[in-house]
């Protein structure tokens, strides 16, 4: 493994990319960058052509119309696409190669040694299963041998699709630690997909958020969290709220009136909120902190940008009923 | 592309197909060559006598055997181009060598070369047994003149049908579809319906099973090419399904 100063930044830049199978427009004239030294997800929803995008970029579908770059060079005119990019797509493997001969398939294809099989297998922890067939492996297995495929070049970019599928949560675990120290001790690019925000939550420094194949928000993650609505928020109902709201308006909480008796409070805590509520003497029916906010913002933004979006009342109206 | 064709060598062997599909081969040829010797002589149903051991037409038509192995060298091939579609392993094969057109040059190249030594075997089993069963019946053919002409011909027509077979993958990319086409064609296309209409009847030297004919002496050999004629005829077969695909099938979306 080389050091981080030995390898080259790759910045990886999307533009105008659109594509359409038949009538179904999967991707519209999508664009985003992909920063190196970070770790980007890119979400939304299931059908929001999430797979579609990755596997432009990565020249395996033609685009209608746009540009997927590495620095400037589309994946097809890369001198050694092994040693730039690395990729996890879905696992494909001949079930009755073992997963070091496998691997050894593709050191032979790319021009390295046959000794980086060993090296990657190690690396992602399967080095004791690599001479069984991959055909007998779990899932995880799976997923950990189309990761040793994308690191066998050592490259600078990774590009994963939904790379926590099939991963137990300790595997899940790892995957996220992982990837953060591809990025951030190693200064990596990392492009990695996902349909829930929470999966990688904690592993992203940037989102890159689609929805019906358009680019819905391109921003870090501290932006996000800073425009939720309802970050760090206390949600307070009452049957006396227009009492409440002046009570806590007064004691210099900014509040805003949600609808049958709920407010939201920001600037407070539910102990501060509940204190001065039993001050006044007035009658509590819910004390709660709102969440983080992010599964909210993720959910308003890609609400209803589902391809085949079902009908479920209950989905618009309680996002925290989705997770 | 030396290390795309070694990497393809290292995807035909480190999975059991070709090893199935050399020892059917040999079986195969070892078979027909025992029982082609076993009724040399004798009277058909139909009153025409085979020809006997000794006799030059035997000793062509007896190690002529081994092409009918072609057929599974045609398997090989086919499956050799088809598995990165049926396995999905065509996104991993097409992410390290974008330039999809290299990987069928390589393909056909690795097939080729890895059919010179199984397609050696396979006519080594011929002979082996042939020189065995008919030296024991009195007269062991001798590995000269006309009879080497066919076992060479019978060699490279194994080689030329692997290459052909990674053309015809390259075409139709569906693996079941690719072999069960292709055996349709040959057996019942070429070998009955053709042959069975008069007027399309002349055609048959011009297709692949007519110029596989060609390459080795028949019992019922009579309107042919020249066995070279023949051996380019199948090359170019091969080679115009590898560039049709390529340009058709290969550089489709892998999705």
């Amino acid at each position: 493994m080389s050091t981080p100063s030995a390898r080259e930044p790759v910045r990886v830049e999307v533009r105008g990319l659109s594509k359409s199978f038949g009538a179904v427009r999967a991707v519209s004239d999508l664009g985003f960058t992909v920063e190196p030294g970070s770790v980007t997800g890119f979400l939304g929803p299931n059908g929001a052509g999430k797979t579609t995008t990755l596997r432009m970029v990565l020249g395996l579908e033609r685009p209608d119309a746009g540009t997927a770059t590495f620095n400037g060079a589309p994946y097809a005119s890369l001198p050694e696409p092994a040693r730039t990019v690395g990729a996890v797509l879905e696992t494909a493997f001949h079930p009755a190669r073992s997963g070091r001969n496998h691997l050894r398939v593709y050191c032979r294809a790319a021009g390295l040694p046959l000794s980086r099989a060993d090296e990657v297998l190690t690396e992602v922890g399967l080095a004791e299963a690599g001479r069984r067939r991959a055909g007998g492996y779990s899932l995880g297995m799976r997923q950990r041998l189309a990761l040793a495929t994308a690191l066998l070049g050592d490259p600078p970019v990774l590009v994963l699709d939904e790379p926590a599928n099939g991963l137990d949560p300790e595997g899940i675990q790892w995957l996220r630690g992982f990837l953060r120290h591809l990025a951030h001790e190693q200064g990596r690019t990392v492009l990695v997909s996902s349909h829930l925000l929470a999966e990688v939550e904690q592993t992203v420094d940037r989102v890159v958020i689609v929805g019906a194949g358009r680019l819905v928000r391109e921003a870090s993650i501290e932006q996000l969290r800073s425009g939720a609505d309802g970050a760090g928020t206390v949600l307070v109902r009452s049957p006396d709220a227009d009492r409440l709201a002046d009570v806590l308006r007064a004691g210099g909480s900014t509040v805003t009136q949600v609808d049958d008796g709920a407010l939201t409070v920001a600037g407070s805590t539910p102990a501060d909120v509940g204190r001065r509520a039993f001050a006044a003497g007035i009658e509590l029916h819910e004390l709660r902190s709102h969440t983080s906010g992010l599964e909210e913002i993720y959910f308003e933004l890609t609400a209803g940008r589902e391809q085949f979006a079902a009908h479920s009342p209950a989905a618009t109206t309680d996002p925290g009923a989705a997770r | 592309m030396i290390r795309l064709v070694r990497a393809e060598w290292t995807k035909l062997f480190t999975t059991r197909v070709w090893l199935g599909l050399l020892l059917g081969a040999c079986a195969m040829a070892g078979g027909f060559a025992a029982l082609f010797t076993g009724f040399a002589g004798r009277t058909g149903n139909n009153g025409q006598a085979l020809p006997d051991v000794g006799t030059s037409a035997y000793e062509q038509a007896a190690f002529a055997v081994s092409a009918n192995a072609t057929v599974l060298l045609l398997i090989l091939g086919i499956i050799g181009m088809t598995q990165e579609y049926r396995h999905r392993t065509a996104t991993p094969t097409f992410l390290v060598t974008p330039r999809r057109g290299r990987v069928v040059v390589a393909k056909l190249l690795a097939y080729a070369l890895a059919a010179v030594p199984i397609g050696l075997l396979v006519i080594a089993t011929n002979v082996l047994v042939v020189e065995i069963y008919a030296g024991a019946r009195g007269a062991a053919p001798s590995l000269t003149g006309d009879n080497l002409r066919v076992l060479a011909g019978a060699w490279a027509a194994l080689v030329i049908y692997a290459v052909i077979g990674v053309g015809i993958g390259a075409l139709l990319r569906n693996q079941v579809g690719a072999i069960v086409g292709a055996l349709v064609y040959l057996f019942v296309v070429e070998g009955i319906v053709i042959r069975a209409i008069p007027a399309i009847a002349p055609l048959f030297k011009w297709l692949p099973g007519g110029a596989l004919q060609a390459m080795t002496a028949t019992l019922d050999a009579t309107d042919l090419l020249d066995p070279w004629q023949g051996a380019l005829l199948l090359i170019g077969y091969g080679l115009v399904a590898a560039v049709l695909g390529t340009l058709f099938a290969v550089r489709r979306d892998i999705t």
